[in-house]
């Protein structure tokens, strides 16, 4: 029980950094990335809109896994 | 036009019609396109711009196809996933929202590959020589996956409830990250699903059925992500050869799915296997000797 509430903390807190990963890769031209981010290239202007799509999506991903594991339990089905 | 006539319209049918065969058919829809302009001299390079843009449409084409072929698969499996959202749980009978999650599943792990190693994969295998040197390999990996293919009893009449008992998470993201090898011209993105398929215990049919459904969403997205260079700049000259590319694969791609899910009702990968073993071997002799 205690490991399924740290599951749904982790998962929940991915969800949050993915999501602002995303406005970062929007927002930001790849030159000004973090150097440590996939993508990052000196001096360059491109911004990259997909790993930005890339990274929201799996944030989207990790609420659904919160939502889904947050919802009152199933009784297993007989048989 | 200088790129008028690098893809000229008898090219661009021919083009066409193969990405719509060879992108169901496990056989590197991409490895053709890098291997066939090589083996008829013509002066087209898989990372020049316009033939990507190119490339985007008869992607599109494809997964349009894919997405009309299975329609109805696709509104129960967006019904399910929706009553799943609603019910915060997915059924174990609800074999659609079953489905649907691991269709989700499966095109992150290659999503999100696509989207980090497209481009530098891009640059390091883009020649024909790799992509044939890739084909054979991926033949042997097609033998390989028949080989130790999982044989489980399929004992449900409806094929959506087969494959979602039969597949669990972790198989669904490895089997979709398996996907990623695609974006090596020469490796089938429908071989890497087909065959993880059968590893976890598809009857070919299943693998099959699965394998179109995890390649839709991925390759409609990458094409539609990739169609703004089309209608720009990189399009110039070549979205008119690129439209009549589109409609052969629309009719190629309808009638392969059409054959497969038939052909693998009884038959294997094998001749796919070989087919991608004899001719990447044929186009490595030959580049090697030219």
């Amino acid at each position: 029980m205690r490991n399924e509430r740290l599951l749904v903390l982790l998962a929940g807190l991915a969800g949050v950094a993915l999501v602002v990963l995303a406005i970062v890769y929007w927002v930001e031209p790849a030159g000004s990335l973090p150097s440590f981010f996939p993508g990052y290239q000196a001096h360059s202007s491109h911004v990259h809109f997909k790993h930005g799509l890339a990274a929201v999506l799996v944030g989207l991903a990790c609420f659904v896994f919160v939502w889904f594991r947050t919802g009152p339990k199933r009784k297993p089905t007989a048989g | 036009m200088i790129l008028a006539a690098l893809i000229s319209y008898p090219r661009a049918i021919v083009l066409g019609l193969v990405q719509g065969v060879a992108e169901p058919f496990p056989i590197s829809s991409l490895g053709h396109a890098v291997i066939l302009p090589r083996l008829f001299g013509w002066n087209i390079h898989q990372n020049d711009p316009y033939f990507i843009s190119f490339l985007v449409a008869t992607h599109l084409a494809t997964a349009l196809v894919l997405f009309g072929f299975f329609w109805r698969d696709w509104v129960r499996i967006l019904k399910g996933l929706g009553r799943s959202l609603r019910d915060r749980g997915i059924d174990p009978d609800d074999a659609d929202a079953k489905l649907g999650w691991l269709l989700v599943v499966g095109t992150i792990p290659a999503g999100v590959a696509g989207d980090l190693l497209e481009g530098p994969l891009r640059n390091v295998f883009a020649s024909a020589t790799s992509a044939a040197a890739f084909l054979v390999a991926n033949g042997v990996l097609l033998l390989a996956a028949e080989r130790l293919r999982r044989r489980a009893p399929q004992d449900e009449a409806d094929d959506d409830v087969r494959i979602a008992r039969q597949v669990g998470w972790a198989q669904a993201f490895t089997v979709g990250a398996a996907q990623a090898l695609a974006l090596i011209p020469g490796f089938s993105r429908a071989g890497a699903t087909m065959g993880g398929g059968l590893l976890v215990g598809l009857s070919n049919r299943d693998a099959a059925r699965f394998a179109f459904l995890l390649a839709t969403p991925i390759i409609g997205a990458a094409a539609l992500l990739k169609l703004p260079e089309l209608m720009g700049s990189e399009g110039n000259g070549v979205r008119g050869p690129a439209l009549v590319a589109s409609a052969c694969a629309v009719l190629t791609s309808y009638l392969a799915v059409r054959f497969l899910m038939r052909f693998f009702e009884t038959r294997t990968l094998l001749p796919f296997a070989l087919y991608c073993i004899a001719a990447g071997g044929a186009a490595s002799i030959y580049f090697a000797v030219s």
